[in-house]
């Protein structure tokens, strides 16, 4: 697979970062650059969790990318090297629930990480108390 | 300790929520007239009359920003409460709001199980269950209504006469249509959306009597939501079994405190006068040529809120105040329009905040009379240094409007001795009856919950646009509580905090990708939640009290809460169960319902486990009765035993009904206005002489 090329970020561990998050949320890597947070959140995980391990979790995320020539091989290849990987599947299940929710260890990154979890677009609803869809919008179907 | 000698105050009432903002808000739209030696309303003055305003103070416990109304500060105070509410994890009711020390709120996210007799401590309740009280409030300016739902459905007839119907609880002093005129203005005041005609609940045959021939409410009704046009399409016509009895399935769209469109066919002006007749003052709606109804946007800026946005986050928080709160009201109270139509802010209504209320005094020689108000001021929410200050009352009408944890404990934590046949006799204020303090209600919220054989897409708007009312009144009260049915918008966020819960589900069995995020969107747009709110009768043991072992930072009592469900409430809420599963029957609904002995409110009725959750309806410490012997005021909200005394807010309830409380609370707090107008004129009067 493509490890996409993040425009302003010089950094292409963060590229990799960006590529393993959206083949583990199920979304587009343009869904995740559009919520403005992908840098903080590599920040914060920087911060958050040891050097080695999440070097290891990016260079494992690197190889599965690198090495995977279609969607199924990519599942496959992140099945065996990082749910298989109790270690990595934790950090991954950090990462899944840091993009759905916002939350890393329960607590919102930022204010922002409420607002633009991925939660809200798969329910066809928003966050409450932000990104307001208008009055009657409730009584139809989404579209 | 400092008295304060200030400008004299003719009332003086503690707190700016609802109860309290709308008697400041009726007085102060009333001046002396000195000529005509009566109250009038502003409105009705003309430029060369000699008039006398009525001065009142409010005192709010809660920090002085919050009831900072002009529009810069009001709007970085509420940015600040919304700010907050994103940043919170918890997102529960208090979450948005200060958390303070100096006035402490009671808190959904304190709840213990107890294990008598020792009691839970944790939040500031002292809980000695063996129930523990599981509903929150919050002290801050615009009390509760900053996070209430918005729902405002009136009470029905039969709710005012439980004993004579079905020989339970207690009668209202008054009846439905005593309070129906104050319901319409409670209505005007609140903003209520709605839909007359559309409105059905057992026992009421004719509707259009029931809210008075040809009433609209302000605004038309608040759209449904889409999963409630497919649940009532999905049970359109049907019945359930409730015992013996086919009962039909109503569902009504719920008329609620929340912006949508001015309804044009809304008859009544937006003025509120009062009347002096032979019997003393009557509040009704000036005639006006120009009768429509005016929208109340944001406090911060009217051309914002005017319409709902579907935020969907009304509780804890409107973030356009589209949803009516206190405020809103508070704001008219301290704000009038002067002849040119500008609004001006009044010297006559004075709020002072982060002032404690504890205690009251009444005078030796006389014990009817409330003398002396005492209070603690701190100076800001992170110091906790207060100062000591006494206000005196001997001239004043005193409105205690602090809710209804803490009107009892300032009561019951006010003692004085009177001679009685030559004995010392020990009193607390207001107390002869012994009620104060007791017959706390709440509604038990049991919730059902599960997946709809389609997506349904809830998750959007306001809180809830649907109720089913058809278990609100019925023969069977007589053995166990009645119920309303919100069908609730906000998947199962609330029983199984959805949708962080099912995240973790799935992905703790491995799932990612797109496999996760069809999971996710299958269980998402799915999920239905029933909700039902059992009504709770008054028992004396459900209680507030207050000890010298339990203060708060400030040195003050805590309440303390005894509370316990009867058989009466276990079995409609086993009722409520089995009207629950048919309706899921019918629907399709696959049951992911769960009730657990880990829950902090859980019991076994007939070998079966319910768990509920509180509907933030606190009701009934100070109950309105028929006389000095069985409760604490009369039907205006005024003490029985002191002659300068009201005790207003849903503490007031005599029974707790199907409705939520606050339409109903607002109601009888306008009524009592009547009362106070009747000893302001009295004294007024004597003092003009």
């Amino acid at each position: 697979m493509i490890i996409a090329n993040i425009e302003n970020v010089d950094d292409f561990y963060y590229d990799v970062f960006i590529s393993i998050s959206a083949a583990s949320v199920g979304f587009e890597v343009n869904d995740l650059i559009s919520t403005g947070l992908g840098e903080t959140y590599y920040k914060h995980i920087l911060n958050s969790v040891e050097e080695a391990t999440f070097l290891e979790f990016l260079n494992t995320s690197k190889d599965i990318l690198e090495s995977s020539h279609s969607e199924t091989q990519l599942n496959i290849a992140i099945s065996e090297n990082l749910i298989a990987h109790a270690g990595m599947k934790e950090l991954l299940d950090k990462v899944i629930t840091l993009w759905y929710l916002g939350t890393w260890d329960g607590f919102y990154v930022t204010t922002n990480a409420y607002t633009q979890g991925l939660a809200w677009k798969v329910m066809s609803a928003h966050p409450p108390g932000a990104k307001q869809p208008g009055f009657k919008s409730w009584n139809v179907k989404p579209v | 300790m400092k008295n304060q000698e200030t400008k004299k105050k003719d009332v003086i009432i503690v707190g700016t929520g609802i109860a309290g903002a709308l008697v400041a808000k009726t007085l102060s739209d009333h001046v002396y007239h000195l000529k005509k030696k009566k109250m009038v309303h502003r409105a009705s003055v003309g430029e060369k009359d000699s008039i006398q305003e009525i001065e009142i103070l409010m005192l709010e416990a809660g920090l002085e920003a919050g009831v900072m109304l002009d529009s810069a500060r009001s709007f970085e105070t509420y940015e600040e409460y919304v700010q907050t509410f994103y940043s919170e994890e918890a997102k529960v009711p208090n979450s948005p709001y200060p958390n303070l020390r100096q006035a402490p709120s009671p808190d959904v996210l304190d709840i213990r199980q107890i294990n008598p007799p020792f009691p839970d401590k944790t939040g500031y309740l002292v809980q000695y269950g063996p129930m523990p009280f599981a509903s929150d409030a919050i002290r801050v300016g615009g009390g509760t209504t900053m996070h209430w739902l918005g729902t405002t459905p009136r009470m029905l007839p039969n709710d005012f006469r439980l004993k004579s119907e079905y020989n339970v609880a207690m009668d209202w002093p008054i009846e439905y249509n005593t309070l129906k005129p104050y319901y319409e203005m409670a209505e005007n005041e609140i903003g209520v959306s709605g839909n007359v005609d559309e409105q059905e609940y057992p026992g009421i045959k004719n509707i259009h009597r029931y809210y008075g021939k040809g009433y609209n409410f302000p605004m038309e009704k608040v759209p449904q939501s889409y999963m409630d046009e497919k649940i009532s399409a999905g049970l359109k016509g049907a019945s359930v079994k409730l015992g013996n009895e086919t009962i039909p399935l109503y569902f009504v769209p719920s008329p609620q405190g929340r912006n949508s469109t001015p309804n044009a066919d809304y008859d009544r002006s937006g003025v509120i006068a009062a009347e002096k007749n032979k019997d003393g003052y009557q509040l009704s709606f000036a005639d006006s040529n120009d009768a429509s109804f005016r929208v109340e946007g944001a406090v911060w800026d009217p051309y914002q809120g005017e319409r709902c946005e579907g935020n969907a986050s009304c509780v804890p928080i409107c973030p356009v105040q589209a949803k009516y709160n206190a405020l809103k009201t508070l704001k008219k109270a301290v704000y009038k329009r002067d002849s040119k139509g500008y609004l001006r802010k009044t010297k006559s209504v004075e709020i002072e905040a982060q002032s404690v209320v504890y205690k009251l005094s009444v005078s030796k020689d006389n014990p009817e009379l409330i003398t002396k108000l005492h209070l603690r001021r701190y100076e800001s929410e992170d110091k906790t240094n207060f100062e000591e200050i006494v206000k005196d009352t001997s001239d004043s009408i005193v409105v205690l409007a602090a809710n209804a944890f803490e009107n009892p404990k300032i009561l019951l934590n006010s003692p004085y001795t009177v001679i009685e046949n030559g004995v010392e006799v020990k009193r607390t204020v207001a107390n002869r009856s012994d009620q104060v303090g007791r017959n706390l209600m709440d509604h038990m919220v049991m919730l059902t919950w599960g997946l709809f054989p389609e997506p349904i897409y809830s998750y959007r708007g306001p809180g809830s646009t649907t109720n089913i009312s058809s278990f609100r009144d019925g023969d069977f009260r007589s053995d166990f509580s009645s119920w309303i049915s919100p069908l609730d918008n906000w998947g199962w966020s609330w029983p199984a905090f959805s949708p962080g819960s099912d995240i973790a589900e799935f992905i703790g069995q491995g799932m990612f990708g797109k496999e996760l995020r069809e999971a996710l969107t299958s269980r998402l747009t799915r999920q239905v939640l029933f909700h039902f709110e059992i009504e709770q009768l008054p028992n004396a043991d459900n209680r507030v009290t207050i000890s010298n072992e339990y203060l708060d930072i400030m040195g003050i009592p805590r309440p303390i809460v005894h509370y316990d469900i009867q058989e009466y409430e276990k079995k409609g809420m086993e009722q409520a169960k089995l009207v629950s599963d048919q309706m899921f029957e019918k629907l399709g609904i696959e049951d992911f319902t769960s009730y657990k002995s880990s829950d902090n409110n859980t019991f076994v009725y007939n070998n079966v486990r319910y768990s509920f959750n509180g509907a933030g309806h606190i009701v009934g410490t100070h109950r309105m009765g028929h006389d000095a012997t069985d409760s604490v005021t009369n039907s205006y909200c005024k003490a029985w035993d002191h002659q300068n005394l009201y005790v207003v807010g849903a503490g007031s309830m005599t029974t707790l009904g199907t409705s939520n409380p606050t339409l109903t609370l607002a109601a009888l707090t306008i009524r009592s206005v009547e009362s106070m107008l009747n000893d302001l004129d009295a004294q007024f009067n004597s003092e003009k002489k």
